[in-house]
């Protein structure tokens, strides 16, 4: 970049200094300290450049930190709801194992054990991953040990053919619901709100506020040096103010596309992968009422109105590829239904409990497992999205900080250019 | 609210840098529950609860006031021990003292059984709605639900007892219920035996649980002192607990068992009596109770003079 040819107007205001005796005597003439001036705007175009940098910098940093808490945040979430899903697994394993009697399937009470294991394993990793969690999840600790213990009894009791051991049963799954849900959807509220609010990191209007403000400063001094030196441009201003809008652009280009990546992710995988998450703790709350309702043979009512508050869920929210399952699973529920209401309660209960393609439970299985694949697999889609490309963003931020040392180089030595033309 | 913290986030984010604290999480508490024991109506007066029609072997005209032609649906209970439970061992087979009747009912009348669990709030509302025939559920025949159902004849005379801690055992048997002065004593909900321990001893705490069993899981996890209820029901609940026994006492009530019917259904009443008084004289009412009762209640019982007076 040139610098514009002095131009043939008046004199620059700058005043000789006052040496003679009749001057002295002379009124105080207009007196600019043209050096101290110059001082003073190498120093605020310096700051104007270091402060761009850092507060551009912090900008792309919090946008970093966001996407990386909004990545732990969304495992978090898919964690708890992964509790909760192997939680109502349990009982639905429980509560069925029970209907066929005392000397219950190994692989079923494998299963249920593995489940609780897993439920507990977990609430130790999201005390673990988010404090803000951990006096909640102390408490869903003592509620599903509770639980257990229930089971455990009521397993004991059932064995010893005695009928107290299927009023713990009902009490225990009475409480988990009760007790331990409800922990569980605060956390699920808790941390959706988190992940949502984190995925919203992103500011590129603000890293453009940044750079306009920066550039307006660098032109407010170009201009009064351009006004006092007769330069129209300063190159080293110039030099800065290309760097300000360069890093600026590439600053909110990057945010943006970051931050519309995030809504993406935000409407697209993790929402399917919190709905089908949903639906199938709903449908494993569905299948323990169903084991509930012939439990109590005929005075199970109220398990057969949340079995259908609990459909109403899982219909609800489930959101591809298990369609048929879950439609495969609710009519042999309604065979069970018409088979217990027409007092055939034993073939009802083989119904529920056979492990046969006719059967409720091999229906059950199947979106069980169908939904877990599409959670683990859109979730991994989101962390891994969230976390992807974190060292580019780290790097311009570095660089951003670095652009704008030189920047206040660049002020540094225009201004120290017409020091020297001055002196 | 998103859109706010979009602008608040980077302002606060600058001020604190890295730190990055959330709130913790809270749950949001639960709405109250009312939780006072539900209290049985006020008892209505009637001349004569005890007495029911004349009996008939009229199985035909009792066929006809059936709600299923060829089926007979009695209401029973399954998880009073030994009067009518669900036995896990064989494979959730419903049995007891009350399944015999209702069995022997079945087959004399030569139609099927089915047994529809029901819970004991449910007794009465039940028949009313025309779902099920019978009651066959430990069930007392008073002159309030005279009011609303029919009844047979009495076929038990049970009692209102107390079950206590087996520590317990020797300080009720020499006090009695002065002995459960400060004490938590279970009954279910809306039964007359909260009402009337309540009034035998009213210093002990009355706790409402949905059954009997739901007071021996209280009982069990140590919520309660005692449970008081009919001696059947308490036998059957200390057969599942070694610590918890029936001491020896004298009776707060007296509890006389009949089948549950419509009020309508005059005809199968008459039936049911008759089939409830071959039972007695071909021995079978006897064999049942030996069956069932004797080894929880020890003693030898005859079986109730029927009354069919009314």
């Amino acid at each position: 970049m040139t610098q514009a040819a002095p131009t043939p107007a008046p004199a620059p205001p700058v005043v000789q200094p006052a040496t003679t005796p009749a001057a002295a005597r002379q009124p105080a003439p207009s007196y600019v300290d043209t050096p101290a001036l110059l001082n003073r705007w190498q120093l605020i175009g310096m700051s104007v450049a270091i402060v761009f940098a850092v507060l551009s910098a912090l900008v792309q940093l919090v946008g970093w930190q966001s996407d990386g808490r909004a990545a732990d945040d969304t495992e978090q979430l898919l964690r708890v709801q992964e509790i909760q899903s192997t939680l109502l697994r349990a009982d639905a394993l429980a509560t069925n194992a029970f209907l066929v009697g005392g000397l219950e399937d190994t692989d079923d009470r494998a299963e249920y054990d593995a489940a609780i294991d897993s439920v507990l394993r977990q609430i130790a990793a999201a005390a673990d991953a988010q404090p803000a969690d951990q006096d909640v999840l102390a408490d869903l600790n003592v509620a599903i040990n509770d639980y257990d213990s229930a089971v455990a009894r009521a397993r004991d009791f059932n064995r010893l053919g005695y009928p107290v051991g299927a009023e713990y049963l009902t009490g225990a799954s009475t409480a988990l619901r009760a007790d331990a849900i409800p922990i569980l959807e605060a956390l699920v509220a808790a941390n959706t709100d988190r992940a949502e609010g984190a995925m919203n990191g992103q500011h590129p209007f603000w890293l453009l506020a940044i750079g306009l403000l920066a550039l307006a400063g660098l032109l407010w001094l170009n201009q009064q040096l351009a006004q006092h030196f007769r330069r129209r441009i300063n190159k080293g201003i110039a030099i800065a103010a290309a760097i300000v809008v360069g890093v600026t652009v590439v600053a909110v280009i990057g945010a943006w596309a970051r931050d519309s990546s995030n809504d993406g992710l935000r409407d697209g995988s993790l929402a399917v992968a919190v709905s089908q998450a949903t639906a199938r703790t709903a449908a494993n709350d569905a299948k323990a009422n169903e084991s509930l309702r012939l439990i109590k043979r005929g005075s199970g009512a109220d398990y057969e109105t949340a079995w259908s508050e609990a459909a109403a869920v899982a219909e609800d929210a489930l959101r591809r590829d298990t369609g048929d399952a879950w439609d495969a699973y609710a009519d042999a529920h309604a065979d069970i239904v018409e088979l217990d209401d027409g007092g055939d309660w034993e073939q009802a209960r083989d119904l529920a409990t056979t492990d046969d393609a006719d059967g409720s439970t091999d229906d059950l299985d199947a979106f069980d497992g169908q939904s877990q694949a599409i959670v683990d697999t859109e979730s991994a889609k989101v962390t891994d999205d969230l976390r992807s490309g974190r060292w580019l963003a780290l790097t311009v931020s570095v660089l951003t900080l670095l652009l704008g040392i030189v920047a206040a180089v660049a002020v540094a030595r225009g201004v120290g250019e017409r020091r020297r033309e001055f002196a | 609210m998103i859109a706010t913290r979009r602008w608040i986030a980077p302002l606060a984010a600058l001020l604190v840098l890295t730190s990055c604290g959330y709130d913790a999480t809270r749950v949001p508490e639960p709405d109250a529950a009312p939780t006072q024991p539900g209290a049985a109506g006020e008892p209505v007066e009637c001349d004569n609860p005890l007495a029911s029609y004349s009996p008939s072997g009229d199985a035909e005209a009792a066929r006809a006031q059936l709600i299923n032609e060829g089926r007979l649906v009695v209401g029973v209970s399954a998880d009073t021990f030994q009067m009518g439970w669900s036995n896990p061992i064989e494979n959730g087979v419903i049995k007891g003292f009350d399944i015999d009747v209702a069995r022997d009912i079945a087959e004399a009348l030569g139609v099927r059984l089915q047994l529809r669990v029901i819970s004991a709030a449910d007794r009465v509302s039940l028949l009313q709605a025309g779902e099920i025939d019978l009651v066959a559920r430990n069930m007392t025949v008073n002159c309030d639900r005279w009011s609303k159902i029919g009844f047979s004849a009495v076929y038990y005379n049970a009692t209102q007892k107390v079950l206590v801690r087996a520590d317990d055992a020797e300080a009720f048997e020499r006090e009695g219920v002065t002995s459960l002065a400060g004490k938590k004593v279970c009954a279910p909900r809306g039964s007359t035996s909260i009402d009337n321990i309540t009034e035998i001893q009213p210093d002990a705490e009355a706790v409402a649980a949905t059954n009997h069993t739901g007071c021996l899981v209280k009982f069990q996890q140590g919520e309660v002192d005692a449970i008081t209820g009919d001696d059947t029901v308490l036998a059957g609940l200390a057969a599942q607990d070694p610590y918890a026994v029936v001491p020896e006492q004298d009776k707060l009530t007296d509890e006389p068992y009949g089948i549950g019917v419509n009020a309508d259904d005059i005809a199968l009443i008459r039936f049911v009596n008759s089939v409830l008084a071959d039972r007695v004289s071909t021995g079978e009412w006897k064999r049942s109770y030996d069956t069932w009762l004797k080894p929880y209640l020890g003693v030898d019982v005859k079986a109730p003079t029927p009354d069919h007076s009314r």
